[in-house]
């Protein structure tokens, strides 16, 4: 079992009973609405709640995954472990604002994580952030291989499918890898306003397909 | 896909979309994330995208993670807990000498009882209205009375912050039986109320640390 198995909850085991339900003061917004097939969602708001040994499991099931995602796109083992404490420290922070009806837990958590790791990147000073990734993306299987059992990854991988393959994978290095519209253009060696056409276009088609 | 223009809201769609990719420069980048602060639909298009996009999740492998929880929680738990909250504001009922809390409450009497009455500055309160806040100014005070639903629950407390404009928060009290009443000058329209939960006593740091539970702007919805 890895970290990501926690965000998806039906091949986890039973939920936890948390105690926030009980806990008048929290809000009842995430009271009402959390999702119990989501062990990750109840986590964040137990934190949500003040509680931090939810916080320390939270730590425990995810840290990996969003370690992760966050070598991934920074490439730096000790700026991805500091960025992990910030993560961290946001999740608790904004753990209030959580709305499990409007996303999985594991979803929220990686936003956080790609959207500081992105910030990061693009703070950068050198303007490309491209070298060494060819071995990264190639030693890395594309996500229509690895997945069978679970739907809406295989919808993505289907629709992925529906675009040109430079296109789908632009799309793909941008997510996982952090790469800016100049790292693209670079890669694809097209000029920048090309490829922001293009990858508008493609992110239309994509959105079309996936919400069929 | 035909190679017309986009229409405006498929060019902010596929604004939404370049934001959760990350493919923006810096400066668009910021242009974006203050627009889904403004704009809960333009927020609304960037969660839908998160959501599209989560497929490829799959794709982070998990790497495993030294224990950095230690220092996480040194971040947002220090050990000792500074008299919190009440910094340069100070002024809640307990605080006040006799003599004071009496011209207060005299002052609360008077104004409600005769005109001018207290300017109704802002209500908090969850969409359900089961816990409400009700901020008035009068005088030279703000007094935050709780109109609906109750304190927070044992070794927790709600505090109240005040949020200028591109500031970080300050804490005006803590929010518990009595009303709070604290000497701060009318605020203006922008600035923003903000009810968190901390443990018992205040937030430890100065800065919210638990969930901020209800807002409202100063100017809106009053």
């Amino acid at each position: 079992m890895t970290a990501d198995d926690g965000g998806d909850g039906a091949d986890t085991t039973a939920p936890r009973i948390s105690l926030f339900a009980q806990d008048l003061a929290i809000p009842v917004k995430i009271r009402n609405v959390c999702r119990m097939d989501d062990p990750v969602a109840q986590l964040i708001a137990q934190c949500a709640a003040a509680d931090r040994a939810a916080f320390r499991t939270l730590y425990r099931d995810t840290s990996a995954k969003l370690m992760g995602v966050l070598l991934r796109m920074l490439r730096e083992r000790a700026e991805a472990e500091d960025a992990l404490q910030e993560v961290y420290t946001r999740v608790w922070v904004r753990a209030g604002r959580y709305d499990p009806a409007k996303g999985r837990g594991m979803t929220w958590l990686i936003a956080i994580a790609r959207n500081l790791a992105i910030d990061r990147l693009r703070a950068r000073p050198e303007a490309h952030s491209d070298d060494g990734l060819d071995t990264v993306q190639d030693a890395a299987p594309r996500a229509e291989t690895q997945l069978v059992a679970r739907d809406e990854v295989r919808r993505v991988a289907d629709c992925f499918d529906t675009l040109d393959p430079d296109k789908a994978d632009a799309v793909r290095g941008a997510y996982l890898n952090g790469l800016s519209y100049l790292d693209l253009a670079a890669r694809h060696a097209v000029p920048l306003n090309t490829m922001r056409t293009w990858l508008r276009r493609s992110l239309l088609k994509l959105k079309e397909c996936l919400d069929q | 896909m035909t190679d017309a223009p986009l229409t405006p809201r498929e060019a902010d769609d596929a604004l939404a979309a370049e934001y959760v990719l990350g493919v923006l420069e810096l400066a668009e980048r910021s242009a974006a994330e203050a627009r889904i602060k403004r704009d809960p639909a333009f927020a609304a298009m960037v969660r839908g995208w998160e959501t599209r996009m989560e497929g490829l999740n799959d794709d982070f492998k998990p790497v495993s993670a030294p224990d950095l929880l230690p220092k996480i929680e040194a971040r947002l738990f220090p050990a000792a807990p500074l008299a919190p909250a009440r910094r340069g504001f100070g002024l809640t009922f307990g605080w006040l000498s006799g003599a004071a809390l009496a011209a207060v409450l005299a002052l609360a009497t008077m104004a409600t009882l005769t005109p001018p009455r207290p300017d109704l500055v802002a209500t908090l309160a969850t969409a359900d209205n089961r816990l409400a806040y009700r901020i008035t100014h009068f005088g030279a005070a703000l007094q935050v009375t709780r109109v609906a639903g109750v304190p927070a629950v044992a070794g927790q407390v709600h505090e109240l912050w005040i949020i200028a404009p591109n500031a970080n928060p300050v804490s005006l009290g803590l929010l518990q039986d009595r009303p709070l009443v604290v000497t701060y000058p009318e605020p203006p329209a922008g600035f923003v109320f903000a009810v968190s939960v901390e443990p018992e006593g205040g937030s430890p740091t100065g800065q919210p640390t638990g969930p901020v539970i209800l807002t409202a702007e100063v100017g809106q919805n009053t």
